[in-house]
């Protein structure tokens, strides 16, 4: 298969293959990566993310294959419609995650400009190297759920002749609804390319893509489920039906399987309309870009304005902490890679305070601290502190770093308190802010404010744990894609983590009503930070702070002795 | 002064840097030159302790530097070959950085930053991303973040790429000015006129080996040749530049 695979790209124009391969492996970025980097270790990683959540959507079907009649229908809608909107938000997010690839950049203009290569060989391989990631991820995502899904759904309703149908409507909505959420970014954003100045555009299109982030989570976590026939047919339910993307595709996907519900032949039709336009915009709008804003992209000036306004910048502790502070504050705000980084933990920080607000806000005032909330707050604190330590890993400018090389004028361990002290201030105070602003919900104010109490020293303990073996300066140090392993991240998160934060939150819900007890929990925990924090102290006296994952030297082979391995590196 | 004594520099068994040795002075101006790959940059980064020796030693005022590698930076001042930034700072927060890191007092740092902008022009454009600055005005902000902490030792390692006239003019008077202030200046140069008229004495390198140290009129007079370009060419190049010259276009024409 691979070789006939070959076989085709081979007979395809040469510029178009130097500069699709050169599009695809643009997906990650140079700039974040470093000498040795396992640059197919960390893709397989993703795929391997993916992979998973197929495996356990099919063990999924295959409980539901167990299942006794009673509520079928409601379930399978609800699966039927979780499938889609999970799909939906895959790609969604994976447009965020690739938010400009398919447009001309100012690189590609200034690189390809001046050779003989026509705009149209340049889109064509921008359109192939996204496509093929992006059926990949669907692929991904429905290697083994998307076949046993559709057999099992068949089955559960009623197994009339055509399981090939079923096959082929499920993998139809599945790239259908793909196709559409995917066309939609690339069309609005294509139209903002077209329509705004090109500087107003750069600036509008990063606003719009963590907007574009927010959007897309909280759909899938906000929007209702509809599982019963009932509920679709409900007038007061239509303006979901009406603006909800996922349910217009659902209602596809049943139509395309001959069980849609009567009534329902609008919505189907919103997704087929909403399909040909996405297609038919992302296409006409990533054609005006390459022969409209090409010619934008060069004339752009280099300089923008400078703003006059007085700059305040308060000093938070000495020069050094200052410094590491703001470079730090400005690496997050400025960067693109950066900031979506940071978003992707948010998100799911995102994510589990809107499954709480869900839920706890819909009750009745006034509200009890409980569980959720307690919880709650604790994996956001977490997923924030520990999401901003990981992206203190991604450097910013590798090549620039000889500055803070050649300014060294302290121990490393007043380096290592200025990360701390920064990872505090970004991390831990606004997490906790977060959870101070939610727990404006609850009465009486009480408990609310003896959580906050010991969430402050729980975020003391996420920041020195985090920084546990931390001997860098935030977004200097090189980052080795593929050393980090997401499974096992992810086990740990679900086996350990969950568990481990609900079973502290109903040990500190049972403790509230009793100061002693809340008291000897704030010890514990306080005690645990402290050890921590002296462990952390007592190794920064004797580090040396590392700008480079591992020190490389000027000469390097070049890899390609098979016979010796072990020289690929030079060794000093 | 700085001295470097049998100073050597090898990857794997090459030698980048082999058994160099030569001083500058305070209140001179030592020109560093050699052809692409003589080693210049790596004695450079050597004597900033961005890379480690593989033999010698480098005194400065009498002391080695690694003894007391805080004090000894706290005394230097660094403008790299490549002009390697901060992109996702403007002109003015990077140098902010650079004081803070040194440890300037805030007020002083913000009087020298405001100078310095304002006399190497950049002061419209501080506020602008470095991303956008242009490879002189990349140039001036090296340039500028050396100069900060008013620098015992200035090292420059191709001050002058990028630089428009004016602020080549500027900055060859302000290495005289530096070395009449008693700094110990040493840079290196592809820039044989301008390395002439303000050094006052040269170190030229070939292949990681000095070949000649030495003021110009000594090596001038020693030498019977006109000029610097004559003797750099005389001792360092190896090649017949006008061959090669007619070569390369005989390949392309072919």
């Amino acid at each position: 298969m691979h070789k006939l695979v070959f076989a085709v790209f081979d007979r395809l124009p040469l510029q178009f293959r130097v500069l699709y391969r050169q599009f695809l492996l643009r997906i990650v970025d140079l700039e974040a990566l470093s000498i040795q980097a396992d640059i197919p270790r960390f893709l397989g990683q993703f795929a391997g993310v993916l992979i998973m959540f197929s495996l356990i959507y099919t063990l999924l079907a295959w409980a539901y294959l167990g299942y006794a009649e009673a509520g079928l229908v409601s379930f399978r809608f609800h699966m039927e419609h979780h499938l889609i909107a999970t799909m939906m938000l895959v790609v969604g997010l994976f447009s965020v995650l690739t938010w400009d690839a398919a447009f001309p950049d100012k690189r590609d203009v200034l690189v390809l400009a001046p050779l003989p290569v026509r705009a149209r060989t340049i889109l064509l391989a921008k359109i192939a190297a996204s496509g093929v990631i992006l059926a990949l991820a669907v692929a991904m995502l429905n290697i083994t759920a998307g076949f046993f899904w559709p057999f099992v759904l068949w089955v559960r309703s009623g197994g009339a002749p055509g399981l090939l149908r079923w096959f082929g409507a499920y993998w139809f909505t599945m790239a259908a609804a793909s196709a559409f959420v995917y066309g939609a970014v690339l069309a609005l954003q294509g139209l903002m390319a077209l329509v705004l100045p090109r500087r107003m555009f750069l600036r509008l299109s990063a606003l719009l893509q963590i907007a574009a982030f927010c959007v897309f989570l909280g759909g899938y976590f906000l929007q209702p489920t509809l599982r019963l026939p009932e509920q679709l047919a409900a007038p007061g339910n239509q303006p979901v039906l009406a603006y909800s993307p996922t349910y217009w595709f659902f209602a596809l996907f049943q139509q395309l399987t001959g069980t849609m519900q009567p009534g329902m032949g609008w919505v189907a039709r919103r997704a087929w309309v909403g399909l040909a336009l996405a297609v038919a915009g992302s296409l006409a709008s990533l054609l005006l870009c390459y022969t409209r804003t090409m010619r934008k992209t060069v004339e752009e000036p280099d300089l923008v304005p400078a703003s006059r306004r007085p700059v305040w910048r308060p000093r938070l502790g000495g020069s050094l902490h200052s410094a590491v502070l703001y470079f730090s504050v400005r690496a997050v705000a400025r960067s693109r890679h950066h900031r979506l980084a940071f978003a992707v933990y948010l998100a799911i920080a995102f994510a589990i305070g809107l499954a709480f607000a869900r839920d706890t806000l819909s009750m009745p005032a006034p509200r009890a601290v409980n569980l959720d909330f307690v919880v709650s707050t604790m994996l956001i604190s977490g997923m924030i502190i520990v999401g901003l330590r990981k992206v203190f890993a991604l450097p910013i400018s590798l090549s620039a770093n000889w500055v803070l090389r050649i300014t060294q004028l302290r121990p490393s361990e007043g380096y290592i308190a200025a990360s701390r002290r920064t990872l505090l201030v970004l991390g831990a105070l606004p997490a906790w802010l977060v959870a101070a602003a939610l727990s404006l919900f609850f009465r009486p104010w009480t408990p609310a404010a003896e959580h906050l109490a010991i969430l402050a020293l729980l975020c003391l303990l996420f920041t020195d744990l985090s920084l546990v073996g931390f001997a860098k300066v935030p977004f200097t140090c090189s980052y080795l894609p593929g050393k980090s392993n997401f499974q096992f991240v992810f086990w740990a998160f679900v086996m350990i983590v969950l568990p481990g934060a609900a079973l502290g939150g109903i040990q500190e819900l049972k403790a509230l009503p009793h100061p002693l007890q809340m008291a000897a929990i704030a010890g514990v925990i306080l005690a645990m930070d402290t050890g921590v924090w002296w462990f952390n102290r007592r190794r920064a006296r004797s580090a040396l702070i590392h700008f480079e994952e591992q020190e490389y030297e000027e000469v390097m082979s070049l890899g390609i002795s098979l016979l010796q391995p072990s020289m690929r590196r030079v060794e000093q | 002064m700085l001295e470097l004594r049998r100073v050597s520099k090898h990857y794997s068994s090459i030698p980048a840097v082999d058994d160099v040795s030569f001083s500058a002075l305070p209140g001179e101006v030592t020109g560093y030159l050699g052809p692409n790959g003589s080693g210049k940059s790596t004695t450079m980064k050597m004597i900033t302790g961005l890379i480690e020796m593989t033999a010698g030693h480098i005194f400065f005022d009498g002391k080695l530097i690694g003894d007391d590698l805080i004090g000894y930076k706290r005394r230097m001042g660094y403008v790299p070959e490549e002009p390697y930034l901060y992109n996702h700072l403007s002109g003015a927060e990077y140098l902010s950085m650079a004081a803070d890191l040194r440890d300037l007092p805030a007020r002083e740092a913000s009087e020298r930053i405001d100078g310095l902008l304002r006399l190497l022009s950049l002061y419209d454009d501080r506020h602008a991303s470095i991303s956008g600055y242009s490879k002189g005005m990349r140039q001036k902000v090296l340039i500028a973040a050396a100069l900060l902490h008013n620098p015992d030792l200035v090292l420059l390692d191709e001050p002058f790429s990028g630089l428009d006239v004016g602020s080549a003019l500027v900055l060859r008077s302000l290495i005289q000015e530096l070395a009449g202030r008693g700094k110990v200046v040493l840079f290196s140069s592809h820039e044989l006129d301008t390395v002439e008229r303000v050094s006052h004495r040269v170190v030229i390198l070939h292949k990681g080996k000095v070949v000649a140290d030495d003021s110009i009129a000594s090596l001038r007079s020693m030498m019977e040749l006109p000029t610097l370009e004559s003797i750099f060419s005389q001792l360092a190049v190896e090649q017949d530049t006008g061959s090669v010259a007619g070569q390369i276009a005989d390949l392309i024409h072919a």
